[in-house]
């Protein structure tokens, strides 16, 4: 557990180091994300180490995010005259994507089946 | 008493008591998606943090460490995408080109709905990102200029809605192939699509989990980059 977790943050710190070092438009944590996954395909010694604490954060991974996500109830005054906006983007963006992304892959899977 | 309330110690409890709850009541229901934990959850802790008149801004302050977490777990992502990625050794084009063009499909038909009701610019940087894994989410709004509240709102509502809808939709469109829907889960409904997902079969999950991971990845590494393109469109 313990080393998993030292794991994650050393490839948080290394994620974030290289996104400022580079100037790169993209998440430090997301940067690490991906050096960490080129660290498991090259070497077993982070895959023996990483699995308990990556899977307890993953696990529970809404309750991590949650006090964030209070505050579309708590502040919803702020957000509520663009309750037309949000429930059609949310509501029928997932609808029309749902079937869309479905449909494309597999069409994709047939031909390559 | 009143000083005990503004303690770390009073919004952690409140926030894993309440989550406990909602997680035990969501079990009951055999994962039903509208009762999912996060939105049992708001619940109990809305109503006593408005009693109590604690400000959200006070209760975030509380549940820090909770935050803080969310950038570990973003990397912790690495491990799931390593595990699953041999599912996909022999149909990794399409499930690439899917990848690209479903991350741009979902985010694109959410925003240009929310775009054609004129919703302000902290709104669309919000939508950007909705079905996206929430810690990437959260990490990108940076970059769009979006609202965290919002966003994680957002985003949790979109799982819920992608694993309640998911499969009637498969249904109509007679799919049972289970690398499809545990794909188009994984990709629309992130987390809780994923959970959905592994109801269906173990390789329904593997997929959906390989969708979470590389949907979060692609958009990451893509809309920072696209979104001046984007919001020029947008007119914003």
């Amino acid at each position: 557990m313990l080393d998993g977790l030292l794991i994650l943050l050393v490839f948080q710190l290394a994620g974030e180091a290289l996104v400022r070092w580079l100037g790169l438009p993209l998440p430090g944590p997301v940067a690490g994300m991906l050096l960490l996954l080129v660290a498991l395909l090259g070497h077993s010694f982070f895959s023996d180490r990483v699995a308990p604490a990556a899977n307890i954060l993953i696990r529970h991974l809404t309750l991590l995010f949650f006090p964030i996500g209070v505050g579309i109830v708590l502040q919803w005054d702020q957000y509520a005259p663009h309750a037309d906006a949000l429930v059609l983007a949310i509501g029928a963006g997932t609808l029309l994507a749902l079937p869309l992304v479905a449909g494309l892959l597999r069409l994709m899977l047939g031909k390559n089946a | 008493m009143s000083a005990l309330v503004e303690t770390p110690l009073f919004g952690l409890l409140l926030t894993l008591g309440s989550y406990r709850l909602g997680q035990w009541l969501y079990g009951r229901s055999n994962s039903f998606p509208l009762l999912h934990p996060f939105l049992l959850a708001m619940i109990p802790v809305a109503a006593i943090l408005l009693w109590l008149d604690i400000p959200y801004e006070r209760y975030r302050q509380q549940t820090l460490v909770l935050e803080f977490l969310l950038g570990p777990a973003t990397v912790a992502l690495a491990w799931p995408l390593y595990r699953q990625l041999h599912t996909i050794r022999r149909v990794w084009q399409p499930v690439l080109i899917t990848t690209l063009a479903g991350a741009g499909l979902a985010s694109g038909i959410s925003l240009a709905l929310a775009a054609w009701l004129d919703a302000p610019a902290l709104v669309l940087g919000s939508v950007a990102p909705k079905s996206i894994t929430t810690p990437i989410a959260l990490e990108v709004i940076p970059f769009t200029g979006g609202d965290a509240p919002l966003t994680a709102g957002l985003v949790a509502i979109t799982g819920i809605l992608g694993a309640l809808l998911g499969p009637p939709v498969f249904r109509l469109m007679g799919i049972t192939d289970d690398r499809v829907r545990g794909f188009t889960l994984g990709l629309i409904g992130h987390g809780i699509g994923t959970a959905r997902a592994f109801e269906y079969s173990e390789r329904a999950g593997a997929f959906a989990s390989l969708a979470l991971g590389l949907t979060g990845a692609v958009t990451a590494a893509l809309l920072p980059w696209l979104w001046p393109a984007i919001s020029g469109w947008l007119q914003l």
